[in-house]
């Protein structure tokens, strides 16, 4: 007999770990923010797809390395982590009351300007700055709509920093206005992005592009925004422990399928190979 | 495993963050001028385990890549400047601001900093003084023999000097005001210092320039709401119970794993 097949378990148990810590980190995150949950996907592994069945090599030849990995088919199959999937669902809105907090209502992301490039982020809990800058937490300045009329290229993102005058009463509303007192500065930027399989986590509550794909941007002209609510994270409690539940017995199995192997393997040895009569 | 034990811990240190906030809140209830505080949660870098992209065989790529968190932290604990309620208490030296704005008064060493509580005294000299004997900022001093002291809303305080039938001017209280508050950093005794990110205090009459106008007799007193606090409370206290759960959860599967053999 062979004993590959405690790496198949080995695999499953590898597979539970990583969907554990995901789960962490979403139950991490219950009162982050914005925050949106994350799932694990798993599929087979099949060597098949990588390599199909040896041919018989006529003449034969000399025996290598290769020879005493025999590859037939699904013969090892493993579990594979298949991806990261983000749930952009809507998170529920909690009322804060504050004047610069919005929450979105809906798909779309906030754009925030930071050392790195811009940001997408759905955690609406701005404030401003010791510069008049509507900042996020991290101090990153909150970009505003281009005007109508003008191409992205020929504004720089500087142009596009929401600036208060810092005497006058900042506030924003449904529509992502924000006003300076009675002034009119601009409009929140809000962008919906048609692909969201593009985004990826950063940290910090932002959203980068993955480095592979081409987001499909656009920009909302009248955005669904909830002023004085923060969106709150989308993790649903209930749900994780449950999943925290099965990913713990799943370990467990695999745990019994790894020491069936090690005591079937200890017969081998021990009982059925014994020169003893 | 191990990842998902810190990850864990990283979500209770952040309830517990959370828990403080809220326990300095409801302890504060009852003092005059005392503003909200509310913690605010980030999440942290992820770990890419695969990159999108990144071939999964022979001739396929995988669509999505692999990426676990790693937790949690509190990114601020934001301070809520709105307004709290009015309490009349007729008392002639307690004032409070209709709106944004600070009073100042200078400490024992020789700063300045900015409150919202607006319970003045006399002390011995005649001088206006918070609770804890700072002096308001610019000085005013009442003469011995003045009675009747007036504040008006524009932050002019007069008084009725010995016999005199009219009253005279005896100081000005001014208020300064911030571009953003939020940044001013907690000192205590209901006392705010500058920070960077408030940015330099601009030195106002009441009732310009956004900021309130004074109105005598009156305090604000604190802008907690303990309904929102107690539920802020419950939330904490339950998201923090969770994490331990994960925590027992990859202590059982470490065990698991211990007991293989």
């Amino acid at each position: 007999m062979s004993l590959k097949g405690v790496f198949t378990a080995l695999s499953g148990a590898l597979a539970q770990t990583q969907k554990i810590d995901t789960i962490a980190n979403n139950i991490a995150n219950v009162n982050t923010t914005g925050f949106k949950k994350d799932q694990q996907t798993f599929n087979e592994y099949l060597t098949a797809i990588e390599k199909e069945q040896d041919v018989l090599q006529v003449p034969r030849v000399p025996a290598s390395i290769e020879s005493f990995y025999e590859m037939n088919g699904a013969d090892k199959a493993f579990v594979n982590a298949a991806g990261t999937y983000t749930n952009f669902e809507q998170g529920s809105l909690k009322h804060t009351g504050g004047q610069l907090d919005v929450a979105i209502e809906g798909n779309g992301f906030f754009e925030v300007s930071t050392p790195d490039g811009v940001r997408l982020t759905r955690a609406g809990n701005f404030s401003i700055d010791a510069n008049g800058q509507l900042v996020n937490k991290d101090g990153h300045p909150v970009l505003m709509q281009l005007p109508d009329g003008t191409d992205s290229a020929s504004v720089s993102l500087d142009d596009r920093i929401v600036k208060f005058s810092g005497t006058k009463a900042a506030a924003l509303n449904d529509l992502g206005e924000i006003t300076d007192g009675t002034q009119k500065i601009g409009q929140l930027s809000v962008v919906n992005v048609a692909n969201p399989e593009s985004l990826h986590k950063v940290g910090n509550n932002n959203f980068s592009f993955k480095p592979n794909m081409t987001p499909q941007l656009e920009n909302v002209k009248l955005p669904n925004l909830k002023q004085g609510f923060l969106e709150s994270s989308n993790v649903n409690i209930i749900q994780e422990m449950t999943d925290m539940i099965m990913a713990q017995r799943i370990f467990e199995g695999t745990q019994k399928a790894i020491s069936t192997y090690d005591s079937m393997a200890d017969k081998l040895i021990n009982q059925v190979g014994s020169t003893k009569g | 495993m191990i990842k998902s034990l810190n990850t864990a811990a990283t979500g209770m240190v952040a309830q517990q963050s959370n828990i403080d906030v809220v326990a300095n809140n409801i302890a504060n209830v009852n003092t005059a001028g005392f503003k909200k505080g509310r913690a605010e949660f980030e999440d942290l870098i992820y770990h890419n385990l695969k990159d999108p992209g990144q071939a999964s065989g022979l001739q396929s790529v995988s669509p999505t890549g692999v990426q676990t968190g790693l937790g949690v932290r509190t990114a601020a604990v934001q301070k809520d400047f709105s307004m709290g309620q009015v309490l009349i208490t007729k008392n002639p030296l307690d004032l409070h601001i209709e709106g944004p704005g600070f009073f100042q008064v200078q400490t024992t060493d020789g700063e300045i900093a900015y409150t919202r509580d607006g319970a003045f005294k006399k002390d011995a000299n005649g001088r206006l003084a918070d609770k804890n004997g700072n002096l308001l900022v610019p000085n005013i001093t009442v003469p011995p023999n003045a009675s009747g002291i007036e504040i008006n809303p524009s932050g002019q305080v007069s008084a009725l000097i010995g016999q005199d039938s009219e009253p005279q001017a005896v100081g000005q209280i001014d208020i300064a005001n911030f571009i953003n508050p939020a940044g001013l950093k907690n000192v205590g005794k209901n006392l705010y210092v500058t920070t960077v990110a408030s940015g330099p205090a601009t030195n106002l009459t009441p009732g310009t320039d956004g900021v309130g106008y004074l109105a005598q007799g009156e305090l604000e007193s604190s802008n907690v709401n303990i309904v929102d606090e107690m539920i802020n409370m419950i939330a904490a206290q339950r998201a923090y119970e969770t994490n331990s759960k994960v925590v027992q959860t990859a202590d059982q599967m470490l065990q698991t794993a211990n007991n293989i053999r």
